[in-house]
């Protein structure tokens, strides 16, 4: 390489306001702290579910289970080209109207008693309906559920009166999300895992490169540097309960032959496609409280971690594509790509599920962050700030949190 | 012997029967399910011939490619599997391959 080595500098003062405190370990394993998590935060704000590219057309839907609110929920692209999203409930005795995860078609009709549901979620249609009388149809609709999208990312809302629109709550993050290829996707690979841990030791495991040498010292190679021995991003932002982390650009990687020969032509199609080269190229952003998306053009992945239960969760990563597979290079290099991030967050699952069996003795009272975990702490002082407004709002309401 | 793959590929033709997966998926299960030895001498027989590969098999769309052309992408898309293995993990590989079954592939582009 003929490029001049660049002076590496740790942007420690860039978390420095968030203080040094330790972080009370039972946050991490308490179900009880997690049952305060899921009604403050997970139950009333915009949760990241899916992308449009899954709904291409009028008619199209999918099916989503969310464990922590118990909830399965249809969202339907309507004939007026609209996303609405409803529980997956007959308004009738409850009976869930879809068990496939996808589908297309103007109506649900519930197998029970063969309730007949549109697409904008009505009741149309009923057998002998009159003897419900005086109940009238327009009043069985399915059960709403607040939707809206950004940059082709579908977000729900279970908060049936959302305190924010999603543009609100993404703030200026929102601008930059479009600039990324996922606002153009049309396709993706999809993995997921089941991992016994908590969501935030599962979430803070990818916002924090302290582990990566340690942890992915062969997979990861290419990310660390004798200037920058952990791989830690050059800078770091915060916008409200969001942040990014800008990722490092190392002028010497170590690149294995077929590897360097597999990223050249994925750089290509890039190119090719006007994807490389967005302000947002290397900026990783955490919106809260549990998706992940990364602006690398050519890697670009999503990472949502659903909790289950204070041990339990459930990841979904997804690399998004622009564009159907053209040719059979393309096909080739994706398939690589895929790969490639997935052994990746193969040894992350491992190395957390460990973490989380070390704190579920209670063994310790606290937890500590460096300044390069520094995103780790701002999603620990979210959660706090979250559950105490929250809090005092029901107490100020004379309601039980 | 029937020529199972395009001209030119006959040195791969050995690899064939192991490695001609279709569906992501199960190409990974393959890797896994793959020893040392086996990976190894798919990825060197095959590195060289990964360029003359995919300039073959993009003269034609994906849907158009034959049946022996088909079983040379089904091997390339394996081959890219396998470098992970070779490349990166070396002997780290077997127990890696533990882990990894937990990650599971839900939706590929190359199995629409």
């Amino acid at each position: 390489m003929n490029q001049q080595t660049p002076v590496f500098t740790t942007p420690d003062e860039q978390v420095a306001w968030m203080g040094t405190d330790p972080i009370p370990a039972k946050a991490y394993y308490d179900p009880a702290w997690f049952e305060r998590e899921r009604q403050a935060i997970f139950m009333r704000t915009w949760i990241e579910i899916g992308h449009e590219c899954e709904l291409p057309e009028p008619g199209s839907w999918i099916r989503r289970e969310l464990e922590f609110a118990n909830a399965s929920i249809l969202i339907v692209r309507g004939k007026d080209g609209r996303l609405r999203a409803f529980h997956n409930v007959c308004t009738h005795r409850g009976t869930q109207l879809v068990e496939e995860e996808s589908g297309k078609g103007a109506n649900f009709l519930c197998p029970y008693h063969m309730w007949n549901f549109g697409d904008d979620g009505r009741l149309i249609a009923a057998p002998d309906f009159q003897r419900f009388a005086p109940l009238k149809k327009e009043d069985c609709g399915l059960s709403k559920i607040a939707i809206d999208s950004c940059a082709g990312l579908i977000f729900i809302n279970l908060d049936p009166q959302p305190a924010q629109g999603l543009r609100d709550y993404l703030g200026r993050y929102a601008e930059g999300l479009e600039t990324l290829p996922v606002a153009k996707a049309t396709t993706f690979h999809e993995y997921t895992y089941e991992i016994e841990a908590n969501w935030k030791i599962t979430y803070d495991n990818f916002q924090e490169n302290y582990h990566l040498r340690f942890v992915h010292g062969l997979t990861g190679a290419a990310t660390v540097h004798a200037d920058n021995p952990h791989g830690y991003p050059s800078a770091y932002d915060f916008n409200g309960p969001h942040r990014t982390q800008t990722i490092w650009s190392n002028p010497e990687p170590q690149i294995q032959p077929m590897q360097g020969y597999n990223f050249a032509l994925a750089a290509r199609f890039g190119m090719e496609k006007g994807i490389i080269g967005g302000p947002n190229d290397r900026t990783y952003f955490a919106i809260f409280p549990s998706l992940f998306i990364i602006g690398t053009p050519i890697q670009h992945f999503s990472h949502t971690v659903y909790p289950i239960s204070a041990t339990r969760s459930r990841g979904v990563f997804r690399i998004y594509w622009v564009g159907d597979d053209q040719n059979a290079s393309e096909r080739y290099v994706r398939e690589y790509g895929m790969c490639a991030l997935r052994d990746i967050h193969t040894e992350d699952v491992n190395i957390i599920t460990r973490a989380q069996r070390g704190l579920n003795s209670g063994a310790l009272k606290h937890i500590h962050f460096m300044t390069m975990e520094g995103l780790c702490r701002h999603l620990y002082q979210q959660v706090v700030e979250r559950i105490d407004a929250f809090e005092a709002q029901a107490a100020a309401a004379g309601e039980p949190a | 012997m029937t020529s199972m793959l395009p001209a030119g590929f006959e040195r791969l033709e050995f690899f064939v029967d192991r490695w001609a997966v279709a569906g992501t998926a199960n190409r990974d299960r393959r890797r896994s399910e793959s020893t040392e030895d086996e990976r190894v001498a798919f990825f060197e027989a095959a590195k060289g011939l990964v360029p003359k590969a995919l300039e073959l098999l993009d003269a034609r769309p994906l849907d158009a490619l034959d049946e022996r052309e088909q079983r040379l992408l089904d091997l390339m898309l394996s081959f890219a599997h396998v470098t992970m293995a070779v490349e990166m993990l070396g002997k780290a590989e077997e127990r890696h391959a533990r882990f990894r079954a937990a990650m599971r592939i839900t939706r590929s582009p190359a199995d629409a």
